[in-house]
């Protein structure tokens, strides 16, 4: 079982990297321009929001936190990335760098105040701290650093990473952030410190009995999420050369959520299959129903909320053991 | 005497904390401006303490009774100020005079904000009692889905509510010179101390504060109230004793998004009909809650009015420009920065007191 799912991944992997050519190949179009480029585009997205999702299964799905507040790092992501590429004009290295350092601050600050309390109380505090970046980043007096409420526009990406003039290489780049961003995030629920999570996740009292001090590892989880967010919205500002204030929206802790949900929380392989279900399904929706079709995937996920609580993955995982049950 | 003040004393802590607090910003008013500015930022303060009320009362009451942080406060806000105004503004509405056209307005904005709480509560929730994260997913998702919906009927664009004739006179005589000259001829402004006061705020005032007696009325001198406030203690036990409280539950979810509901159409004059006033509202409503404590009318009250005294005091320092000992110049902020240090102290409220002035600890 395990091996095989090891070949799965692998064989997903690996006809990712082929699919541009494939489809060049199938096509007869060449691969940098027309249906290649533009699937290539569609799919970097959605490595991009897959990063995105799978960061919020850490902290929601595996360690049980449920932060409204998520978008607030996918924003800092983007607007550190954009701010510094724009006015600073660093190399993309040190640009790198310092989002991550940005989102442990972030991490460390949000996490050390809304971890004191609990439930629906760290909702609240979480979902007003990134109200809070959203109403600074629509703020006027900033206008020069972040363009106010018409975002940063024009991020100056390095020319060999452009979007627009080599989407290929964008691809990759994009596709190996998101096989890279998986790899940790499982090597990292699977080892000891997984284990506490989620042991935090279905009893937190137990975990704090047996000697864990829970707060230093939901503040770990709380940091670990928000910079694999932040990196996430930094590459999301690198695809659209725009950093904005939606990107700080509840809509964007939103998607996440809808992401997570839908795939099904604490799987992993649900947030992305969650996030390619959505962008990819939205794509499509988006050309049959217009722009109402959020609607669809808002219905769809009270629907999973209430009756399939773990997601597609769950269910399909579910299904599964019952049918393995009854041949036994 | 002195031990029986200091018991008084220790009874009313929350109350204490808050009357200082608040004769200290109106100190610190009084001593920055002028007697009639001061009053007008107060009288601001306490317009938006009023409509942060409606929002906040509910919030906490079903928050305090069920358990159930209701994300969908904000939307059923949103819906009740769309729905008013729908009918405000229609064909049919049109045929009647504006007053009365508003006040019916004010009430299918409450009868809807109820209506679509109720059939919530009932049809959603209840299957998640059971399930607690799961609510909150629920109402977040209700969000979406019902901002969706507003945004397919309405559009983006956001609507003016034009203020009913009662208090949007503009005759020569304007301002009105006291209250008592408004009664006659209904001035959009009245003169407080020289300086013309919108009327139609006055009357928020006076709104709010009808509904916050009517609600006090409600929970401390009928039988319904004695229900809902043991059960906020002890829900299971009211139940042992053989009320009905699935019931109790339906009727405070739909009696806390009604004045949610209601609380959208007053406010629509004032701030317009938008696709962002849900999230906005909410997110006060969440302020005023976390600071007065979660579960007590009295606490959200409080809440939402320090709130609003706070909103008020931070727009006028940021527009007039602030200017600290050692700065040569006022630097001038946009009211965003008012909006964002809210935010802020829901932030230090919780971290010094979790449980919130009237909250109970557990």
């Amino acid at each position: 079982m395990k091996l095989q799912n090891h070949r799965l991944t692998f064989g997903l992997i690996i006809a990712l990297a082929l699919f541009p050519f494939a489809l060049s190949w199938l096509t007869g179009e060449p691969i940098d321009s027309g249906t290649p480029k533009f699937w290539q585009g569609m799919l970097a997205q959605v490595f991009i929001l897959a990063v995105y999702a799978v960061s919020y299964d850490l902290l929601m799905g595996y360690t049980g936190i449920l932060s409204f507040g998520h978008a607030l790092f996918f924003g800092a992501g983007g607007y550190t990335a954009g701010i510094l590429l724009k006015h600073a004009a660093w190399p993309l290295w040190a640009v790198v760098l310092a989002v991550i350092v940005v989102a442990v601050i972030l991490g460390l600050f949000i996490g050390a105040t809304s971890l004191r309390v609990q439930g629906v109380y760290l909702t609240m505090v979480t979902l007003a701290f990134a109200q809070m970046m959203f109403v600074l980043s629509e703020a006027t007096d900033f206008r020069e650093w972040t363009g106010a409420e018409d975002g940063l526009q024009g991020i100056p990406v390095p020319a060999w990473l452009s979007p627009t003039q080599q989407r290929l290489m964008f691809y990759f780049v994009s596709l190996a952030f998101c096989v890279l961003s998986y790899y940790l995030v499982r090597r990292v629920t699977q080892s000891p410190t997984g284990r506490v999570f989620i042991a935090i996740r279905e009893n937190e009292l137990r975990a704090r009995a047996i000697g864990y001090n829970t707060f230093l590892y939901k503040l770990l989880a709380m940091v670990a999420s928000g910079v694999l967010a932040a990196l996430a919205g930094m590459m999301n500002a690198l695809w659209n050369l725009n950093a904005n204030p939606n990107m700080l929206a509840t809509s964007t802790t939103i998607n996440a959520l809808l992401m997570t949900i839908i795939g099904g929380a604490g799987t992993l392989s649900g947030p992305m299959i969650g996030a390619a279900f959505i962008h990819l399904l939205g794509y499509g929706l988006n050309a049959a129903f217009g722009p109402r079709w959020p609607l669809l995937f808002g219905l769809a996920y009270v629907g999973i909320v209430l009756f399939l609580p773990y997601g597609f993955v769950g269910a399909w995982r579910s299904l599964i053991a019952r049918m393995k049950a009854k041949r036994a | 005497m002195t031990q029986i003040f200091r018991m008084w004393v220790a009874k009313q802590r929350a109350t204490v904390v808050t009357l200082l607090i608040v004769a200290l910003a109106v100190m610190a008013l009084f001593a920055r401006f002028e007697a009639k500015v001061a009053v007008s930022v107060l009288l601001s303060g306490l317009t938006l303490g009023a409509i942060y009320f409606l929002v906040s009362s509910g919030l906490s009451l079903i928050f305090g009774l069920m358990d159930v942080l209701n994300f969908a406060h904000g939307l059923l806000f949103m819906a009740g100020a769309y729905l008013g105004y729908a009918f405000y503004a229609s064909g049919f509405g049109q045929a009647l005079d504006s007053n009365l056209r508003f006040a019916i307005a004010i009430l299918v904005g409450g009868a809807s904000g109820a209506l679509l709480g109720a059939i919530m509560e009932w049809a959603l929730i209840r299957p998640l009692y059971k399930r607690p994260i799961y609510q909150v997913l629920l109402t977040l998702g209700l969000t979406f889905v019902g901002t969706e919906i507003i945004k397919a009927i309405w559009g983006t664009i956001g609507y003016f509510m034009n203020i009913p004739a009662f208090f949007n006179a503009n005759t020569p005589n304007c301002p009105s010179p006291s209250l008592f000259d408004f009664l006659s001829d209904h001035c959009s402004s009245i003169l407080i101390l020289g300086r013309p006061f919108p009327s139609y705020r006055l009357f928020v005032i006076l709104f709010g504060v009808l509904a916050f007696a009517g609600m006090m009325i409600l929970l401390q001198k009928t039988r319904i109230g004695i229900i809902i406030r043991a059960g906020v203690q002890d829900a299971e036990m009211v139940q042992a004793l053989g009320v009905n409280v699935r019931r109790v539950f339906t009727g405070v979810f739909a009696l806390g998004t009604g004045l949610a509901g209601m609380g959208g159409v007053i406010a629509a004059p004032i701030i317009g009909v938008n696709l962002a006033m849900g999230q906005e509202f909410l997110l006060q409503g969440f302020i005023a809650v976390v600071i007065g404590g979660m579960g007590s009318l009295v606490g959200a009250t409080a809440g939402a009015l320090l709130l609003g005294l706070a909103r008020a005091i931070g727009d006028q320092l940021v527009l007039g420009g602030l200017q600290l000992p050692w700065m040569e110049q006022a630097i001038s902020l946009s009211p965003s920065i008012a909006r964002a240090s809210t935010v802020l102290i829901m932030a230090l409220v919780l971290l010094l007191r979790p449980s919130g002035l009237f909250g109970k600890k557990d």
